[in-house]
């Protein structure tokens, strides 16, 4: 399996992916700034909306929605990019002997940019309205890793079942909407009710542990718990295991599918 | 000689299924009614040697299976049964269509770039070889164009230059040599039969009877998927010919 890692065309994995994103504003008059403006104007206009409607302090609003917000936007973003990657690669699959985790790991890199550019944006707001800083907030790296790794290989396994079956996408968005309106990333956990269905059902969410690694260093000044890491990783483990094992079972059958 | 390509009983399948529409519900329905799944074979148990150096013409009609072959051999298609042994120390370009790896936004310069990256050039070694590519391919200021604007025979040219100015160990051809006007296919047939003197493998399909004889050590004849006759050119190609007379 470690074969086609070592056969990747990593030169070339990079070149695409930068191209990509070049490609995206070349017609644009302000380029590349619009990876800054595009959040700002969403983040903005979100954390106006939602602070009308859950009549929140916005300062403390602002703090505890972008915390998550922004990492759950990376996550869908390489979800659903990762997913249609490997029939979106066919112009060049089907005529060039490459790796198929070339495209995969391609819309991941650019998720992972423009991530990195939107997170960006997000720590120089949180600087101006959040009132205290921690040094819990060293541990994102880590959080932001574990999410990564999570969603490249939900991606992954989303991208082969998608390859042989065409309705997965809308499948696939609509279980992301779900998920995402069920956990606790518009709204607090603690906004539930003690013991009601909602706050038992959050326990079993598995959003609101990867929730929990950007929402208690940024909002709530402490570490994540150990149980937010091991299900975190655990599941980050498991599924970037099957994705990377699923393309490489079905390489073979790729081609006929395309 | 050294073998450098070595193909046993390759069989390659297309599952129908795979090919038509198909959806949760049919493929449930389908392993639902234990329905086994046709499918077309586009080659049956084809197996050759090609040595080092040589020139090889792949002929035969539409669906014989010369395509499919090529693109067994470049790695594209893994076929279902057989093996497909390639020497690992060559470096083989597959030339299935002209500018792959090309982006119709980016100019003609980032898609060298681009498509150097694709066959494992670095920047300092495309960069090295992008004067050459732009004097074989004659398009200069346009090289900072957009290749969308070019003219298929300038997009062709550029496509043309750059992958042979990768020095190929081992090249296939797909019916390029078909595409633009007969001074671009003139350049291109020089500049193949300078490669081919200076000993790199060559693969290629083309309808093109007179020049396969021309240019290849040996024809290999497909027809449904099987080898039909293999040898000196002029011999596979008379007999091609008389079938086809005959038909």
């Amino acid at each position: 399996m470690l074969i086609h890692f070592k056969n990747l065309n990593w030169g070339f994995l990079k070149a695409y992916a930068f191209t990509q994103i070049k490609l995206r504003y070349r017609h644009t008059s302000l380029g590349i700034m619009w990876n800054v403006l595009e959040p700002v104007l969403y983040l903005g206009t979100l954390s106006l909306v939602f602070s009308a409607i859950n009549r929140m302090e916005l300062s403390d609003y602002v703090v505890y929605l972008f915390s998550t917000l922004v990492p759950w936007r990376y996550f869908e973003a390489t979800i659903l990019g990762v997913m249609e990657s490997i029939i979106a690669g066919e112009w060049l699959l089907k005529k060039l002997a490459i790796s198929y985790f070339i495209f995969p790991l391609t819309r991941w890199l650019i998720a992972a940019i423009d991530f990195f550019y939107a997170f960006a944006v997000v720590l120089v707001i949180l600087v101006l309205v959040k009132p205290s800083w921690t040094i819990h907030v060293f541990i994102l790296p880590l959080s932001i890793f574990i999410t990564s790794a999570a969603a490249l290989g939900i991606g992954m396994l989303l991208a082969v079942a998608y390859t042989f079956f065409r309705d997965i996408k809308p499948l696939a968005t609509t279980g992301l909407m779900l998920t995402f309106f069920s956990a606790p990333i518009l709204f607090k956990a603690d906004a539930m009710p003690m013991g009601s269905l909602q706050s038992e059902l959050l326990v079993y969410h598995p959003v609101t542990y990867f929730a929990a690694l950007f929402q208690k260093p940024l909002y709530y000044n402490c570490l994540p718990s150990l149980l937010d890491w091991l299900v975190t990783a655990g599941i980050a483990s498991v599924f970037l295991g099957l994705g990377i094992w699923a393309i490489h079972y079905f390489t073979p059958r790729f081609y006929f599918y395309l | 000689m050294q073998k450098i390509i070595t193909i046993e009983n390759v069989s390659v399948r297309f599952d129908h299924h795979a090919t038509q529409h198909r959806s949760l519900r049919t493929t449930l329905s389908n392993l639902a009614k234990n329905r086994r799944a046709e499918y077309f074979e586009a080659l049956k148990e084809v197996s050759f040697t090609i040595d080092k150096g040589e020139t090889i013409g792949l002929i035969g009609r539409n669906g014989a299976g010369k395509s499919t072959l090529l693109r067994v051999i470049a790695g594209v298609i893994k076929p279902q049964f057989g093996n497909v042994i390639v020497n690992p120390d060559s470096r083989l370009v597959p030339l299935l269509e002209l500018g792959i790896g090309f982006q119709a936004e980016l100019t003609g310069t980032e898609n060298c770039f681009l498509a150097g990256a694709l066959m494992g050039l670095s920047k300092k070694q495309i960069q090295a070889k992008l004067d050459g590519i732009i004097k074989f391919a004659e398009i200069g200021d346009f090289m900072d164009e957009a290749v969308k604007t070019y003219s298929s025979g300038m997009y062709a040219r550029l496509a043309f230059s750059l992958a042979t100015e990768i020095e190929p160990d081992i090249l296939l051809l797909d019916e390029i040599l078909g595409v633009g006007d007969m001074f671009f296919i003139r350049k291109c047939t020089a500049r193949m039969q300078k490669m081919i003197r200076s000993g790199i493998t060559t693969i290629m399909v083309s309808h093109n009877l007179d020049f396969l004889v021309t240019q290849c050590s040996r024809l290999i004849w497909l027809e449904h998927g099987q080898i039909r006759l293999q040898g000196e050119p002029k011999m596979v190609a008379d007999a091609y010919r008389k079938l086809g007379n005959q038909k």
